[in-house]
């Protein structure tokens, strides 16, 4: 069943101006529920236009947009709901901490539910155990934690809001690799633990590689191609035709493809890139 | 919304008054402001909005910029008109009814105030339109330098500003990346009542002011990188120098300036 559903989907920025530009044109999407969907792009390409739609912070200029079968522009007054439904966590999340301790920012979106103390203490404590963040932290003010530590809160004051689909936009730039890792990997947690769609943006394909299902490439304001990641992967010509890139060990096969070697080229984790490395070792 | 504002917005160009000495194009725009405020009648007044359309046109900035710039004071400029032609009881009267007057006075002063309130206006934006804000600060910094002798700040708050202008734009874009992400997480900013809505507010102060002090940290440690130690003995990648084009702009608003007075004493006062 389709949960995000896009109907020409256009916005148009400074509109009526002469500098009216078109973030994103005719976008017709469908995503079933689920899915891990990993948008990539370059920067201006539209992803973080798309995003800001799904829960209604930007109105398209033209076409529909339906969450969970509903369009959301019908009536204003549920897009408060729609935002629960739809948990957005912008880039660098740590920098809209703002209560005096970690506790209190998680609740900020369960208390604006207008839940009950016992469901939003629930609510903090659970969403805290996804991301790591201990029940010393909880105390803490948010300004005392690292780096790492403050993106982890502010992606559980997203996650404890309990949102049907969870948005990411670029949850991992800015971190070293075992933060990245830390992050990619409560992601993908939380999703098998609850069967939420998840959607992230990214610019690291490796990234995208190893957790999404589904894979959703941008350009010049409209969509290229929607598909699972190994279709993705294997018209890695056409992304790297559009100045995109694909993950190094693709890069690898190709290369080994173009200098005669049998091998496939859909391959873009370390671990399959063995297989096919000793695969290919027997052959010869 | 918040981006729409345009005044002390810069649009690079390559026209003479772009190309001005900054020190005379500020104080030329104080003085044609000075001068808008003596005009007694619709003759000099005539005069002054004159020159004001040949400058803009020598500037190339686009008329529709140029009407932009009015778009913020139109409230104000209908409301001092309705209260100029309520208020001056001289002159005619045209329409008496119960205790409204209105009179050929009256309606007279309100034309008058609103021309010279865009003029103002106009004359303003005009300045910042062409000039980038460092040059403006610079210009600042140098018109001011006589009172070096009182004291050694006129160097730091020319900084400052330059510092506080350059800011404004970045800090209007962290306001409005934190206003959206509380936003989706269910905070209430349009309804509920005054108190509520300044409440509602705290969550994006917070944030704004922590990433100000941030920023502002950041700019001390780069500007110390860059030896950075006051105004003292610093010297200056551009010079100004006056040229024969900042001469003529000036002798230009002189003559204006001396227009004024003479159509001034000329033709009867109507304010």
């Amino acid at each position: 069943m389709s949960i995000i559903k896009t109907e020409n989907l256009t916005h148009l920025y400074s509109q009526g101006t002469p500098f009216e530009v078109a973030a994103i044109r005719n976008v017709n999407l469908d995503i079933a529920e689920g899915e891990l969907v990993a948008i990539i792009g370059h920067t201006g390409s539209g992803k973080s236009t798309l995003i800001q739609h799904f829960n209604g912070l930007l109105k398209p200029t033209e076409g529909k947009i339906f969450i969970d079968g509903k369009d959301i522009w019908q009536d204003k007054a549920t897009l408060k709901e729609t935002r629960f439904k739809v948990g957005l966590c912008f880039q660098y999340p740590e920098y809209q901490l703002f209560e005096e301790t970690v506790y209190k920012d998680i609740a900020f979106g369960p208390k604006n539910m207008e839940l009950s103390a016992e469901e939003i203490d629930k609510r903090v404590k659970k969403a805290a155990k996804f991301t790591g963040v201990t029940e010393e932290m909880l105390e803490k003010s948010p300004f005392d934690l690292s780096g790492g530590e403050k993106r982890r809160v502010a992606i559980a004051g997203v996650m404890a809001m309990e949102p049907k689909i969870l948005v990411l936009d670029e949850p991992t730039s800015g971190l070293d690799p075992m933060g990245r890792d830390k992050i990619l990997n409560l992601i993908k947690y939380y999703r098998e633990q609850t069967g939420s769609t998840v959607i992230i943006v990214s610019h690291n394909m490796e990234d995208v590689a190893s957790i999404a299902t589904k894979i959703l490439v941008m350009n010049e304001a409209t969509f290229l191609s929607y598909g699972n990641v190994d279709d993705t992967y294997s018209a890695a010509d056409e992304l790297l035709s559009v100045g995109l890139d694909v993950p190094q060990m693709t890069k690898i096969f190709l290369e080994l493809k173009k200098r005669g070697y049998p091998v496939r080229t859909n391959i873009y984790t370390v671990e399959q890139g063995v297989k096919e490395i000793q695969k290919l070792r027997a052959s010869l | 919304m918040i981006r729409d504002i345009t005044i002390g917005q810069f649009f690079p160009g390559n026209s003479i008054i772009h190309k001005m000495d900054p020190r005379m194009k500020l104080v030329l725009t104080f003085l044609y402001i000075v001068v808008i405020f003596m005009c007694k009648n619709f003759w000099s007044l005539g005069l002054m909005v004159a020159s004001l359309i040949i400058t803009v046109a020598l500037s190339k900035i686009s008329v529709k910029t140029i009407l932009k710039s009015i778009k913020p004071i139109v409230i104000l400029t209908v409301f001092t008109a309705i209260i100029n032609i309520f208020y001056v009881n001289t002159g005619e009267v045209l329409v008496k009814w119960a205790f409204i007057k209105i009179t050929t006075g009256g309606i007279f002063t309100a034309i008058f105030m609103v021309i010279r309130i865009v003029a103002l206006v106009i004359a303003s934006s005009l300045l910042t339109y062409t000039t980038s804000p460092t040059l403006i600060t610079d210009a600042i910094e140098r018109l001011l330098s006589p009172l070096k002798f009182m004291s050694n700040s006129v160097h730091t708050i020319a900084m400052m500003m330059t510092i506080a202008l350059r800011f404004i734009p970045i800090l209007i874009d962290e306001f409005e990346k934190i206003t959206n992400a509380q936003k989706a997480r269910g905070a209430d900013l349009e309804t509920g009542t005054l108190i509520e809505r300044a409440k509602a507010l705290i969550p994006i102060f917070i944030p704004l002011f922590i990433t100000s002090f941030r920023r502002a940290y950041e700019l001390a440690f780069a500007m110390e990188c860059r030896c950075y130690h006051g105004g003292e003995g610093r010297t200056r990648m551009k010079q100004m120098k006056l040229e024969i084009r900042d001469v003529f702009c000036g002798l230009f608003i002189m003559l204006t300036t001396v227009g004024v007075v003479l159509l001034n004493i000329n033709f009867t006062a109507v304010i």
